[in-house]
């Protein structure tokens, strides 16, 4: 794609963003909202399953973390600015990742997967148990939404879905967009090389356990900012909506099969995903066995996903035109 | 001078004795090759100057310094490179990124997350230009693990050198290739390491004899002998434990 091309798909997608919820509804619209949380959500996670080949079965604790964060803050704290509450998340969830950063950069391979299980589900127990503080089972709900106060000239009212839509929509699209750049600088390069060899990254003179530790960190708070933003959006966090298995699941699954070893996979794997939970949940409450039986069959017939194979198919039409 | 020294190396694998009192000297700017049989302890040795094992019982010297048991990017921040036996490149990355990746190491570019790394013309230009020396501005796009053996060996040595190191550590940087292969691959390391300190592990006694200006011999992990290639040729101890009647 040239350059003008390329600029003219993405202001088409710009305009389609704006006007989406005018021309599909307010169901449509919250609909999207789910996809592009769990897009930025996905993103985040391929960050570390991708691009540094680290495979995480507890990233849903960032997730939670931030949800809680995000919570929590507006709860107890009079007065917490929108955006502030955001930042409250994300902070909740580097937090965490600094955390577990000195164990977890040190290993890799089946030791991080399993790692992260035990972690993930430790904070799901942690989130059930803790009645005082999240609210057990029933988690936190009916928390105050501020309005979206732009340096105090205006006010925005969340509570009206289609601001909350566009205010959500930005968050998401501008830490897309942060990560998008993020695997495109120098370090970026550090992270791809990593999974394809650390021991030489180490022997080119770069520090892997640091490095590790970063990109772990930028996953981490990502992966928070999408649980905040879910928490706002659903105005209740509950431990089965933050930090059980399947939320650490559904990364996994975006990520294969919308395509692991591109950036843009795992938006297209939240897009398929979101589609088929869809269609699947008019006719039956089992959307995790048709999941299930998705994933399969991607990692037997199309293992580099949705985008592996659309490309499979223009370089077979590329043969067949020359 | 010295610029590689190892004073008394011991290292043993959970009792299994690989190096033995080892004391090697590489002196400043020349071409040092390692040889010796099968399991004598030279990749060991390798690995224990260049970080990878701490040893049991020694010293290492670097720029008289000492460096006993730093980790390997420290070492390669001090001037030291390493190529391996066993091609270590990065596989899915491009002939031009494996080579970018020695270049932005060089230059310090590490914790960078400010700027678009294809747009960094500086950096760009030098990889280019490493490609076009070594042969490789053709497959400038190709995946390491695309391109033919002779290559990727090419790649793997160059890998060691886009640091810039002052001492190059090459570990059997010929293995597997074929005559002509190994003929380019000598010359590639001539002029590459042109005005540095090499020390080279090889079994080729071809490209030993050609390269090397001094050569030490590995036993049984311990040094037999040290000297220069004429001195080794006519080493009966050398020639018992390992030349044999071979005609060098």
């Amino acid at each position: 794609m040239s350059k003008t091309k390329r600029w003219i798909f993405w202001i088409v997608m710009l305009i389609a963003l704006v006007f989406y919820p005018k021309v599909f509804g307010i169901y449509y619209t919250n609909v999207f909202i789910i996809f592009a949380i769990f897009a930025l959500f996905a993103v985040s996670y391929n960050l570390l399953l991708g691009f540094t080949g680290l495979l995480s079965f507890g990233h849903a604790m960032f997730f939670g973390v931030g949800a809680y964060g995000t919570a929590l803050a507006l709860e107890h704290v009079e007065g917490m600015p929108l955006i502030a509450s955001v930042l409250m998340g994300a902070l909740a969830a580097i937090v965490l990742a600094l955390i577990l950063c000195p164990i977890v950069v040190r290993v890799s391979g089946t030791a991080f997967a399993m790692i992260h299980l035990a972690f993930g589900q430790l904070m799901y127990v942690l989130a059930l148990k803790l009645r005082g503080i999240t609210g057990g089972e029933d988690g936190i709900g009916g928390f105050p939404i501020p309005e979206l106060n732009i340096f105090g000239i205006v006010s925005i009212d969340m509570a009206d879905p289609l601001n909350f839509y566009y205010f959500a929509v930005t968050v998401l699209g501008l830490s897309v967009l942060f990560l998008w750049f993020f695997t495109k600088t120098p370090f970026g390069s550090i992270m791809i090389s990593i999974r394809d060899n650390a021991n030489r990254v180490d022997y080119l003179g770069f520090k892997v356990p640091q490095s590790k530790a970063i990109i772990y960190t930028v996953s981490g708070c990502f992966a928070g900012v999408a649980g905040s933003i879910y928490a706002l959006f659903q105005n209740l966090i509950a431990a089965d909506d933050g930090f059980h298995v399947m939320v650490s699941f559904a990364p996994i699954i975006m990520t294969m099969v919308g395509g692991i070893g591109s950036f843009f996979g795992p938006i297209m794997g939240a897009g398929i995903f979101g589609i088929i939970e869809e269609l699947t949940s008019r006719y039956t409450e089992r959307v995790e066995l048709v999941m299930g039986l998705i994933l399969i069959l991607v990692i037997l017939f199309v293992p580099m996903g949705f985008i592996g194979f659309i490309n499979f198919v223009k370089q077979k039409f590329a043969k067949a035109a020359a | 001078m010295n610029i590689l020294e190892t004073k008394a190396i011991c290292h043993d694998f959970s009792g299994l004795q690989v190096l033995m009192d080892v004391n090697l000297e590489v002196q400043e700017g020349e071409r040092h090759a390692i040889i010796g049989p099968n399991g004598a302890g030279k990749t060991t040795l390798f690995n224990v100057i260049t970080g990878t094992y701490q040893p049991s019982e020694g010293q290492v010297f670097f720029k008289s310094k000492e460096i006993t048991g730093l980790p390997s990017h420290k070492l390669v921040r001090l001037g030291m490179g390493r190529s391996f036996q066993v091609t270590s490149t990065f596989t899915w990355l491009t002939a031009f990124q494996n080579i970018r990746m020695g270049i932005l190491s060089r230059r310090g570019i590490r914790f960078n997350f400010f700027r678009f790394l294809d747009k960094m013309d500086d950096v760009t230009r030098e990889t280019d230009a490493v490609l076009k020396r070594i042969n490789l501005d053709g497959e400038r796009d190709i995946p390491a693990n695309m391109l033919s053996y002779g290559k990727s060996r090419s790649l793997e040595i160059s890998m060691a050198l886009a640091t810039d190191p002052d001492l190059v550590m090459l570990d059997e940087p010929t293995s597997g290739m074929s005559v002509d292969e190994t003929h380019n691959a000598v010359a590639l390391i001539r002029r590459l390491t042109e005005g540095k300190t090499m020390v080279i592990i090889e079994h080729d006694m071809d490209v030993v004899f050609s390269l090397a200006d001094r050569i030490t011999v590995l036993h049984l992990g311990g040094i037999l002998a040290s000297g220069t290639p004429d001195e080794i040729r006519d080493n009966q101890a050398v020639k018992d434990a390992y030349l044999g009647e071979m005609e060098v």
